[in-house]
């Protein structure tokens, strides 16, 4: 498995909710149908001679580009999805996430300014939420999407407790 | 009624006013243009030795006049009563600062939370012997607590009893209500007027301008179109104004230190002196553009908490430049000031291979060889070396950089791959700071070295944070400071170091 290239050894990572794929599906499924129906647009009007422009192998080449692209996304989403992880270490948390871009991220427990716990309305229905942390750092971009509530909510107040217990100034 | 209640001895936590003046110091230029707007066509006349009204429009003129006079009223009146509203106070560990009169604010900040102080002096204020007083708490820079316009000399000794609390000095206690002595400085370096206007000569920015001009001249002589000379002028026009700024704001550039923390002051009509408290500076980097080289220029900029995201915009960007440009001997003693523990054997090295050097020597750690071909220039020069307080990162073949981040400063860690550095065994280290010119990271490591370092960073990072116990830095254990090169005069030691309690409850940072 290539997801495991860079990841510290010797760390058992916490997996999100494998219901989080189906918000990623919804999300993936908005973007790119209206993208591709807007991309189709100069298809349709060129073959009903509308448009005189674009040539027809560029109006269809261009959606057709585009579908597989968003498809081979599409083929993606579940296994980004098993990529996300966190763990939770005695003085800091783990995020990790990507497959081609792979990222491993450490924050501080002291370091947390905040933490926010926010959910869209698919997330809701599936009772998931996205937990953010923010440091004094602009580039501190970690959240965890996909956290069952429950988990979110325990998270969270583990976080807060261990941020008060070691909180450092800046 | 003076502003000078601190100076002139009054109790702690009183409420004072600024200096009565403020209002027009700060709004001359609305004064000024509503004297002009309604009043031009009088001068006009005026001017020409013609009667003060038209006599064709004497029915009309009078009412002019007279709107302008009211709004001139209106202004001063405004004027007046913001001045009337805006009280400050220091005590119990807090300034508080309240304005505004139709819709108040008040803003307070920590004292400990202090990340910076600035006395700005506009043109107009420094005639009237006037300053301003900003200080920095940490935020995304939109916290800037304000005090404007105080008398120089209140402003001064305002500034010395901030950073007194803040520093967590115990003032005599037989007589709380003294003043603070002002912290005693000692000046380090200075930049001639010449060098800074040589370095703005060498400059990226000259560069792009030569090269910009160049095409220009051949795209007009190519297609024979005078044209493209009129696009200069606007370009132009940015150029000299750009210019001029930077040496406006880096003309006499001094650095000293003092027990307070670094003391920086610039400016040729517009003064401003920075005092950043030790400690506060969140990464730092020494740079040189390539033609510096041949004179052996360097420029230093830091990230600070509080100077904020605003920092590449004109007032922040000569905040965050610690060093406009200066030889290798001042950028190490400024190293020495920012970092006084360098947590090495041989800091002068070390700095010194970070700043210039090639491959690993001083203890660095390059790109691998097997990676060249990402990097055919840089890799021997990329590189990072972690001594015992801080982490260097350097950069830059030709633009060379060297970044440093001390241990207790660092936020958060990322370590990063994408499919081409996955393919040579390599990663990026990336380390969040607070927002500036500065963004530390670790260019295509070895994928061990880089998760070695990743783990031991951690590690470094919390084992500094322990060790850092209190926001009063006068609390903590100084460190030995070890100037780095040799100083004229003896340095200048923390006057008390004196453990104070540390309030038991941290919050988090104040927000006005």
């Amino acid at each position: 498995m290539p997801t495991a290239a860079i990841d510290p050894p010797g760390i058992t990572w916490l997996r999100v909710s494998p219901k989080y794929v189906t918000v990623r599906l919804v999300e993936w499924a908005l973007g790119n149908l209206v993208m591709v129906t807007v991309l189709s647009l100069p298809l349709v009007f060129v073959r009903l001679g509308w448009w005189r422009w674009p040539p027809l192998w560029l109006a269809i080449g261009l959606p057709a580009f585009m579908l597989l692209l968003a498809l081979w996304r599409l083929v993606l989403i579940p296994r980004q999805v098993r990529a996300i992880g966190y763990a939770e270490r005695e003085d800091d948390l783990l995020i990790r996430g990507g497959i081609f871009f792979q990222r491993v991220m450490v924050v501080p427990y002291g370091r947390m300014q905040y933490v926010d716990i926010s959910a869209g309305p698919v997330e809701r229905g599936l009772g998931l939420c996205t937990l953010k942390l923010h440091t004094a750092s602009a580039g501190t971009n970690a959240g965890i999407p996909g956290l069952p509530t429950e988990e979110g909510a325990r998270l969270r107040e583990q976080l807060s407790a261990r941020g008060e217990a070691r909180l450092a100034g800046l | 009624m003076s502003a000078g209640g601190l100076a002139s001895g009054k109790p702690d936590g009183e409420w004072l006013r600024v200096h009565p003046a403020t209002p027009f110091v700060r709004g001359w230029v609305a004064l000024a243009a509503i004297g002009y707007f309604f009043g031009r066509d009088s001068f006009e006349r005026m001017l020409q030795g013609q009667p003060l009204i038209d006599d064709r429009f004497a029915g009309r003129a009078p009412w002019l006049l007279g709107a302008g006079a009211l709004m001139l009223v209106l202004a001063v009146l405004s004027f007046i009563l913001s001045w009337y509203f805006t009280r400050y106070q220091v005590a119990e560990g807090y300034v508080r600062v309240n304005t505004g009169f139709l819709f108040k604010q008040q803003r307070q900040a920590r004292l400990d939370r202090v990340q910076a102080i600035d006395i700005v002096q506009p043109l107009l204020a420094r005639i009237f012997g006037l300053a301003e007083l900003k200080f920095e708490v940490a935020d995304a820079g939109e916290s800037a607590v304000r005090l404007a316009y105080l008398r120089i000399g209140d402003a001064r000794q305002l500034r010395a009893t901030i950073l007194a609390r803040a520093s967590g000095v115990r003032l005599d206690p037989a007589q709380p209500e003294a003043a603070a002595p002002e912290a005693p400085e000692q000046q380090v370096l200075q930049v001639p007027p010449s060098r800074l206007f040589g370095s703005l000569l060498l400059s990226e920015q000259t560069v792009f301008i030569v090269l910009g001009a160049a095409a220009s001249v051949v795209l007009s002589a190519l297609t024979e179109n005078r044209a493209f000379f009129l696009y200069l002028i606007p370009a132009a026009l940015g150029f000299v104004a750009a210019y001029w700024s930077a040496f406006n704001k880096g003309y006499n550039f001094t650095a000293a230190i003092s027990p307070d923390g670094i003391r920086l002051r610039y400016g040729l009509l517009d003064t401003q002196a920075q005092t950043l408290p030790p400690g506060r500076i969140q990464a730092l980097k020494v740079a040189q553009p390539p033609l510096w080289r041949l004179f052996g220029w360097y420029r230093m900029q830091v990230n600070a908490a509080g100077y904020g995201a605003g920092a590449n915009n004109g007032e922040g960007g000569s905040r965050t430049t610690l060093l406009p440009v200066g030889k290798m001997d001042d950028v190490l003693n400024m190293m020495a000031l920012v970092l006084p523990d360098p947590g090495t054997a041989d800091p002068l090295g070390v700095f010194q291979q970070g700043v210039n050097g090639l491959d690993s020597d001083g203890g660095f750690v390059t790109t691998p060889r097997r990676a060249w071909l990402l990097a055919p220039l840089g890799w021997r020069r990329n590189a990072f070396a972690a001594t015992d307080t801080a982490l260097l990162m350097r950069s830059g073949r030709w633009w060379r950089q060297l970044v440093v981040v001390p241990h207790q400063r660092t936020q958060s860690i990322a370590l990063q791959q994408g499919p081409l550095a996955r393919r040579f065994g390599l990663a990026d280290l990336v380390l969040h700071t607070t927002a500036g010119p500065v963004a530390p990271r670790v260019i295509q490591a070895d994928i061990r070295e880089a998760q070695a370092l990743f783990d031991a960073q951690a590690a470094r990072a919390r084992a500094a944070r322990r060790r850092q116990t209190s926001e009063q830095w006068l609390a903590q254990v100084a460190p030995a400071s070890t100037p780095l090169v040799e100083r004229p005069g003896s340095e200048t030691e923390p006057a008390e170091t004196r453990p104070t309690t540390q309030a038991p409850q941290q919050e988090g940072q104040q927000r006005g």
